[in-house]
């Protein structure tokens, strides 16, 4: 038995060595001093000890016990540990940060107007970039040749469909899929054959708004986008409404945000259309509705002072991790 | 449009000042995008944004007319000839064969004209408005299409055969040459303007070379007309012309602005050209009609729409100032009768829109819709596509925006871009098809990031890739995210050293994402893309569906975006993604007994999978096993050339028992056995 006790003394003494953390003395304590440790273990044999003898070997097993629990204090107190400092410690060197990535600006703008529009009860929906004359064209009362067509010009696939030159389309897609009453905003891809320089891109973002019931009346789209255009810009925002003209809409409305000395144009808006309704199988006597859309890179640009719209699809590090 | 103030002066009292009436105007739907003051003469000139489909504004006198009905003031009529007391031309007549085309044809033999000079008042308001003053007749005809809205044109009379004019159709493969010089081959929906023996205009749009007005002319016939607008825009598109005529027959010209439009050139003509004779106009077809003349308005649609109550009377006020006919039937009942100028107007609710624009949107109160909460589920795959950005931003990935129109640079014809979508009119020389891969897309970032002197490039994207499976059916759009690294995993620091991204890192974040978004049971598949280097690509799949592929693109295409170091490309697939994505996750009970970790360090061929040998390992454990881990692999020291040192950590664990340590041992011997026989293992230390 005074053997094995000064074996695993020995085993300990070069297991000790060895400790050079706060973990490493715990595992080191378990080790020895734990529910199946090796010196609980001789603690248990104890029992089996000849009379005589059992005296000494307790004697030498707690002296052997007591030095192990203070070798683990004092390991515990040496190694390196959190919240204590060390000489090694320099409070002047950085930090080791995580490596930075960033999500889109136009995707952050995105996001941060439609759940401005969510928390007003509007779902956000999406419809397909590749669309038809119908959905772009016919059904939002736009004629086929008629000037008012002139303001949408569209790229076109070898097959005969076109590439959507507004989201509005996606108004049409969700009334001839479900019944009022909707609340939807939709944002998305458009494209218009447009030559880049820095105001103006062949492809942009817009974002388009729809909300149709039985008694919506323009007094609140006027609400609903002047709430929405405070939220976005601040409590002070200045707007003004001004009469516009939109084929689906009726009336229709632009609306500017006070910026600086003038005005800017930021929504364009209306009350839906009777023929719209028509076109998808609404009845227009019954019910009404309010539409707007907006321009994306419109909104980031004003709000974050970028002056060239080039800078979004560029993709520049330098630019994207600006806005991490 | 141009618009000078004095010119409106004309018409209208204008209290200044002048940006009062700017604004009044903007806020009407006129919108005043510029005010420039002019000096000599004073004067103020307003760039005005008309919209297509008020063409009655494309005049001073039209705006004037606003201004009147805005301000509640009278308007005042241009002076006018009262074209009475003449004789016909004697031989001259006028034929309309396309009276589809061409409706209402009017025209005026003017002869011995004395004076040349265009007075100054003309020249200056016509350079005011952007036109250089050009002879006094044709100077004439372009300040009334200013004043009054109505295109005119002037024929040299000496240079019209035979005393007449043809409105008709071309003949085959007919040519004409206009005033600017260009010759044009005219389509079978033309509209001409021609004498006896060929065509003098194409009309509404531009007049011909051979008949215009020049120094020499003294006899002028002069022709104020309705042409057909589709038709005059039709020609205008086909023969790529645009002119102030054609902007305003294309928008619809007011049919009785045709009469007033040559009764006004006529008054100016007499006063400054000084002619000796003046014809009676002669004339062919008929005014067209508006379809809808009258229009039945009651209060409550005017509240229904709007959301305020307008006073009965002050409904009727309005539409009277804006020049319409109010007939009050009952009270809050009234029968609209819509003049010549304004087609637009065809049923209540666009009275409803004249009325809010001249009460002013801005007096319209602000309400919030009233209406019960409704449900709304968050659109599933904008919350996946939420997810990822978080996921890949927070592990330092930059999104990018790319454009979805594509040039073929890159891609394989045959492989890449036989399903794929196509645009005919492209914009820029070669980017005419919708991407099928992302590929080529975050290789250009690349390329511009590292010429910018970027070292490491981690991007993604999510979009729509397109196709066209079937050429009968309506393309097919597919969102997915496609992740590109290149260059240094992470930048050395002054505790961590730099190390260059590997595929497995690519792995590892398409791993994450399809983990988190729920996906279980991954495995491997191979997969054949031109943009790879060759045997360095593989599908990730569950069951049987594919979900993403990743790979490190070929050295072919790195030369190409002049890439020195390698480029790992993946994309995942949302929409196939998406089904896989739990909403709700069931909490599993961990294992409560105690684990018991064995490690396996083992040496094989470089051609052994390691992923074989982990589901080998799994296979052997009785079900004992509850996770494989590969920790360790090196080549090299003390390995054999040609192999390969893989070190696993086994941990067993059971469910409903604690584990004896001899069990573990006797099933992990028997795991390393058949790792031997099987695999040709041999165990190292």
């Amino acid at each position: 038995m005074k053997d094995q006790i000064s074996r695993i003394e020995k085993e300990a003494r070069e297991d000790l060595s060895r400790v050079d953390s706060v973990d490493a003395a715990e595992a080191f304590r378990i080790a020895y001093l734990g529910k199946k440790g090796k010196l609980t273990e001789l603690f248990k044999q104890l029992g089996a000890v000849p009379p005589e003898e059992k005296k000494a070997v307790g004697a030498e097993l707690n002296r052997v016990k007591q030095w192990l629990e203070s070798s683990v204090d004092e390991s515990r107190q040496k190694a390196p540990q959190a919240g204590t400092s060390t000489e090694m410690f320099d409070e002047t060197l950085p930090g080791i940060r995580p490596p930075q990535g960033s999500i889109h600006l136009l995707q952050q703008t995105i996001q941060e107007i439609t759940s401005v529009f969510s928390r007003m009860g509007f779902e956000t929906v999406e419809g397909p970039e590749i669309e038809t004359e119908f959905h772009n064209f016919t059904a939002l009362n736009i004629p086929l040749d008629h000037p008012s067509r002139d303001a949408f010009d569209t790229f076109y696939t070898t097959h005969g469909q076109l590439l959507r030159s507004q989201t509005s389309t996606v108004q049409i897609r969700v009334m001839k899929d479900r019944k009022p009453p909707l609340k939807i905003i939709a944002p998305g891809r458009v494209y218009r054959p447009d030559t880049v320089d820095a105001s103006h891109s062949f492809m942009f973002h817009q974002i388009e708004g729809l909300m149709v019931d039985t008694q919506v009346t323009f007094s609140d789209l006027k609400g609903v986008l002047h709430l929405f255009l405070r939220e976005l810009f601040g409590s002070d925002t200045k707007i003004r409404f001004r009469p516009h003209f939109f084929p689906f809409t009726e009336p229709s409305v632009e609306i500017d945000i006070q910026w600086g000395k003038g005005w800017l144009e930021i929504l364009g808006a209306g009350s839906v259309d009777p023929n719209v309704f028509e076109e998808v199988g609404y009845d227009k006597n019954v019910v009404k509705g309010f539409a707007f859309g907006l321009g994306v890179e419109r909104i980031a640009m004003l709000r974050h002072g970028i002056n060239d719209i080039r800078h979004f699809y560029e993709n520049d590090l330098r630019f994207l991790r600006q806005f991490s | 449009m141009k618009i000078s103030t004095n010119w409106l002066k004309d018409f209208v009292e204008l209290a200044p000042p002048i940006s009062r009436i700017a604004e009044r105007l903007t806020l009407a739907g006129l919108e005043v995008k510029k005010c420039e003051p002019l000096k000599t003469p004073a004067d103020t000139v307003f760039e005005i944004e008309i919209t297509s489909n008020r063409p009655d504004w494309l005049s001073h006198w039209g705006v004037a007319r606003e201004i009147a009905a805005v301000e509640n003031l009278s308007l005042k009529n241009p002076v006018v000839d009262p074209e009475t007391g003449r004789t016909p031309p004697p031989g001259w007549k006028i034929q309309i064969k396309d009276a589809a085309g061409c409706p209402y044809y009017t025209g005026v033999l003017i002869e011995g004209i004395t004076e040349t000079k265009t007075p100054d008042f003309i020249v200056n308001r016509l350079l005011a408005c952007g036109i250089r003053s050009i002879n006094l007749i044709v100077d004439i005809t372009n300040y009334v299409l200013l004043e009054v809205g109505q295109p005119l044109h002037a024929f040299d009379a000496d240079l019209i055969h035979g005393k007449e004019i043809v409105v008709r159709k071309p003949r085959q493969g007919e040519k004409f040459t206009l005033i600017n010089g260009a010759e044009i081959e005219l389509k079978p929906e033309d509209l001409l303007i021609a004498d006896s023996d060929r065509a003098v205009a194409l009309a509404g749009v531009m007049g011909g070379k051979d008949s215009e007005i020049n120094e020499k002319t003294r006899n002028v016939f002069l022709e104020s007309a309705f042409f057909n607008p589709g038709r005059v825009r039709k020609a205008s598109r086909t023969h790529q012309i645009s002119s102030d005529s054609s902007y305003r027959f294309e928008r619809r010209v007011d049919p009785e602005g045709v009469d007033v439009g040559r009764s006004r050139a006529l008054a100016l003509i007499q006063k400054y050209a000084k002619p000796r004779h003046i014809s009676a106009v002669i004339k062919a077809g008929e005014k067209p009609q508006l379809a809808i003349k009258t229009i039945q308005l009651r209060a409550d649609e005017v509240k229904s729409v709007l959301g305020v109550e307008i006073k009965p009377s002050q409904i009727a006020l309005i539409l009277g100032r804006l020049g319409l006919q109010v007939k009050q039937h009952s009270e809050g009942v009234w029968t609209v009768g819509i003049p010549s100028f304004r087609p637009d107007l065809t049923r209540p609710v666009d009275l409803v829109e004249e009325i809010a624009r001249i009460y002013g949107f801005e007096n319209i109160p602000e309400t919030l819709p009233a209406r019960a909460p409704i449900t709304l589920g968050e659109n599933p795959r904008l919350s996946l596509e939420r997810k990822i950005r978080q996921l890949l931003s927070g592990a330092g990935l930059c999104e990018t925006v790319t454009f979805s129109l594509i040039s073929e640079d890159g891609l394989d014809a045959a492989k890449d871009l036989r399903r794929a979508v196509q645009i005919v009119n492209p914009l820029q020389h070669g980017l005419h098809w919708m991407r099928p891969t992302m590929v080529t897309s975050l290789l250009s970032v690349i390329q511009k990031n590292v010429n910018a002197g970027a070292d490491s490039v981690p991007v993604f994207e999510i979009a729509n890739i397109y196709s066209l499976p079937d050429a009968h059916k309506h393309p097919v759009e597919e969102r997915i995210c496609a992740i590109a690294l290149y260059g240094k995993k992470a930048a050395q620091t002054w505790l961590d050293h730099a190390r260059a991204v590997t595929i497995y890192d690519l792995k590892g974040y398409i791993e994450s994402i399809l983990k988190n978004a729920g996906s279980v049971d991954l495995c491997v598949a191979k997969v054949d893309k031109s943009y790879f280097a060759q045997g360095t690509s593989e599908e990730l799949r569950t069951w049987q569906t594919p979900l993403a592929f990743l790979g490190q693109v070929s050295g072919e295409l790195l030369k190409k975006w002049d890439l020195k170091e390698p480029v790992y490309y993946g994309e995942i697939s949302l929409e196939k993604l998406l089904p896989q994505a739990q909403k709700i996750r069931t909490f599993k009970e961990w294992p409560r007994y105690p684990a018991i970790e064995r490690d396996l360090s083992i040496v094989v061929k470089d051609s052994v999978k390691s992923g074989d040998l982990m589901g080998e390992i799994r296979g052997l454990g009785q079900g004992l096993i509850r996770e494989v881990e590969l920790f360790d692999l090196f080549r090299g020291k003390r390995v054999p050339a040609g192999c390969k040192n893989l070190a696993f950590r086994v941990v067993y664990q059971s469910l409903e028992r604690t584990l004896v340590s001899e069990e573990v041992q006797k099933v992990h011997d028997k795991i390393a056995q058949m790792l031997v026989q099987k695999y040709q293992a041999s165990f190292q230390s």
